[in-house]
């Protein structure tokens, strides 16, 4: 290359950076796009055109064949399904949103939707679609920021205790209603034979700052305060902490294992006696155990032990959000309408096993004759939201990871919730 | 008798001046598209991207975000995470560098002298962990070492019980660093066979007429004209010691307590999380160090002449 030819690139090069960087620097973060959202109803007209749905894979996998008597009614409409690795949904979403090329209809998790809640990615769910009152609390107010509602529940899980009912027989305990009986309970049913008494999650990541938080609440913490301030530090989360590591360092649950998917195995087998896991456990014991009927003789279910504030568990599941991109929300807004309804929802429970959303659907003999259920409908109707802001999932991940150095007694609780505390303030909301 | 033919002067078939400009630009034209799509681009953005708050929804309006200055990378080092990730990245390169490079010496050194009928075999052997697939390997260890793996089933053979590796911090860094040694070390083997095959072989005879024996022909002769060879595996092993991803990510994904964990790894959660401000400063931070590393290296090992 000639010298020429040399300050010719280093001049592209140069002022590449500079363009990339001034651009960047020239303006500030203006109001986010305006809504393209309008709030109108939705009529009862039937529903047209090409409906593009992106879900993660699991629950949405029978979706095409719960919505046929939609389709039947709207037989002019189009609904293309695309399902994607539950490990990448989000990030492609991400992408799609950001590249203008997202579907109409989304699927979302409550527990970790709220960077998507903005108008100029979602549309407001239009007046009289669906009866806020008609789902579960917590679920429903997952989707809404500043009175806006944005999403609409579609199946919901919590956790409680699912615990050996045989184990807990032979040493004569009963499910442990408060904090203080948790590890004498799992004592007993170590001595009744299980290596461990909970298979207790060792993931150290968003799911146990997850439960860490679901644990502030029960002791009577908040995670954010009214005017919008991070409130992790507080005896709340050291307490919640404490209450979490209490199980490896009395030696009920092991922090080297089982991992993901050895809980049910272990479980089975009786090397761990109790989990504090969601509903779908409940239908793939069997499966573990290879044998019909081993969850009927041999498990129970109890909602959570309460702490000083009671027995607050955490709302999960799936939501659906018309993108605000969207060419068709109207046909959009009719399908999601369609999935609220108790018959669809009673139908997904009976293709997957997802459980409603819709309070009433759980009325239905399909579910209510289902004893081991009734824990997980007790513990939904106490079950609070995640914070409605961005950073929720950086945060939660951090407690899940501080909350290995506790467990393992590297750390104190004091100064693990102080790290979250500080590492939440420097994220912020994710919003200001 | 053979006839003279008066030479004609021969017309000079290569091009001149502007077009010989040209036509070199040509042939560099698909690379340097490429290059400046897949790396200049995106490098100067990210470098862009690193001054700004910029996260996962802010993708809408790449250009909107508020510029932040330096305190992404203030950020970086007031995070203890980070830092003990950099420690962690450091130890990889002190460990690991050295080692792979001295097991893969010491193997092309014999490969290159004592088993050469057995050097093609030994060659695709010592070279497979390369070219395996890193998920699968990564899986396979993740058994051996297990509590109950197949490490510890060795030890319980000799009446002695193995610890949990991959679940002590102590032990788990040892693991990882050691699966990178085994995943390279092939890699290092072969650059320096290519070495060795390139010293001439009579120099060596000549030194042995003069009387030198085996260990001072590696001394004076093998290794000083190996150094080029040293220098390229040295920075190429440094650069993905400093980028080691794969290893900590399938083996203990960065536990136990983080002691694991990469400085690589940390960028790849902060841009899982959306942080992308932060996500590019940390990778800003791995190039800086690979750059200066590298530099020192080329000055220390570069050959004299």
């Amino acid at each position: 290359m000639s010298n020429m030819s040399r300050r010719s690139a280093l001049q592209l090069t140069s002022g590449m950076a500079v363009l990339g960087t001034l651009a960047l620097a020239g303006c500030g973060r203006g109001d986010d796009t305006a809504a393209t959202a309008s709030a109108k109803p939705v009529d009862s007209s039937p529903a047209k055109g090409t409906v593009k749905v992106w879900a993660p894979q699991g629950d949405a996998d029978v979706l095409a064949k719960v919505i046929k008597p939609f389709k039947a009614a709207n037989p002019d409409l189009d609904v293309k399904f695309t399902l994607i690795p539950n490990a990448e949904y989000y990030t492609k979403l991400q992408s799609a949103i950001a590249a203008g090329k997202g579907p109409d209809l989304a699927q979302f998790f409550p527990e970790a939707q709220a960077q998507f809640l903005d108008p100029s990615i979602l549309r407001p769910v239009p007046d009289g679609l669906v009866e806020p009152d008609s789902f579960f609390k917590s679920l429903w107010d997952a989707g809404v920021v500043k009175d806006v509602a944005y999403t609409v529940p579609w199946y919901a899980y919590t956790y409680a205790l699912v615990y050996r009912s045989d184990l807990a027989e032979k040493a004569g305990v009963k499910a442990p209603t408060t904090w203080a009986a948790t590890v004498p309970f799992l004592k007993a049913l170590q001595d009744a034979g299980a290596a461990h008494g909970l298979g207790a999650d060792i993931g150290w990541d968003i799911f146990n700052g997850q439960d860490v938080a679901m644990y502030a609440w029960q002791a009577g913490g908040s995670l954010r305060s009214a005017d919008g301030k991070w409130t992790l530090d507080t005896p709340a989360t050291v307490d919640a902490l404490k209450f979490n590591a209490s199980f490896f360092t009395s030696g009920t649950a092991d922090p080297s294992g089982p991992t993901f998917l050895d809980a049910q195995p272990y479980f089975v087998s009786g090397r761990t006696a109790c989990m504090i896991t969601g509903p779908w456990v409940v239908g793939q014991l069997d499966t573990a155990a290879k044998k019909t009927g081993w969850t009927t003789s041999h498990v129970a279910t109890a909602p959570l032990p309460a702490g000083s504030s009671g027995s607050t568990s955490f709302a999960g599941g799936g939501t659906w959000g018309v993108l605000a991109s969207s060419g068709n929300a109207d046909a959009s807004w009719k399908l999601v309408r369609h999935l609220a309804t108790p018959s669809t929802q009673v139908a997904q429970y009976k293709a997957y096993s997802s459980l409603p959303a819709v309070v009433s659907a759980w009325d239905d003999p399909a579910i209510a004759d289902q004893p081991l259920l009734d824990a997980f409908l007790t513990q939904m109707k106490t079950t609070r939201a995640f914070p409605q802001v961005s950073t929720w999932q950086q945060v939660a991940t951090r407690l899940g990871k501080e909350m290995e150095g506790v467990a393992k007694g590297t750390q104190s609780a004091e100064k693990a919730a102080a790290k979250v505390q500080a590492y939440a303030e420097s994220l912020g909301s994710g919003t200001e | 008798m053979t006839s003279v033919v008066p030479a004609s002067p021969r017309k000079d078939r290569r091009p001149r001046g502007a077009r010989r400009t040209a036509v070199a630009w040509l042939f560099l034209a698909p690379f340097t598209l490429v290059f400046l799509l897949y790396t200049a681009v995106p490098t100067v953005a990210a470098l862009g991207f690193s001054l700004t708050d910029l996260r996962g929804m802010d993708l809408r309006h790449p250009f909107a975000v508020d510029l932040v200055g330096f305190d992404n990378y203030l950020r970086l080092f007031r995070d203890d995470s980070f830092l003990r990730d950099l420690l962690n990245t450091g130890l990889f390169v002190a460990v690991g560098v050295p080692l792979t490079m001295g097991i893969g010496l010491a193997l092309a050194l014999a490969l290159d002298s004592g088993i050469r009928r057995l050097r093609g075999v030994f060659r695709t052997v010592f070279f497979a962990p390369v070219v395996t697939n890193i998920v699968a390997v990564a899986l396979i260890w993740q058994y051996a070492f297990h509590a109950n793996g197949t490490v510890n089933e060795v030890f319980g053979a000799v009446g002695f019980a193995g610890p949990n590796w991959l679940d002590d911090p102590d032990l788990a860094m040892p693991v990882v660093i050691l699966l990178g040694i085994w995943r390279n070390f092939g890699y290092a083997m072969v650059l320096f066979l290519a070495g060795l095959q390139a010293v001439p072989r009579d120099v060596y005879e000549a030194a042995a007429i003069d009387g030198a024996g085996r260990w001072r022909q590696l001394r004076h002769i093998t290794l000083p004209l190996l150094v080029p060879t040293t220098l390229v595996v040295t920075v190429l092993l440094t650069v993905f010691y400093l980028q080691v991803f794969d290893e900590p990510y399938l083996l203990t994904n960065g536990g136990p307590l983080g002691s694991t964990e990469s400085v690589a790894l940390y960028t790849y959660r902060q841009f899982g999380a959306g942080e992308f401000g932060v996500s590019s400063a940390a990778s800003f931070v791995t190039l800086l160090l690979i750059g200066l590393v590298s530099v020192v290296q080329f000055r220390l090992l570069r050959p004299r002449t």
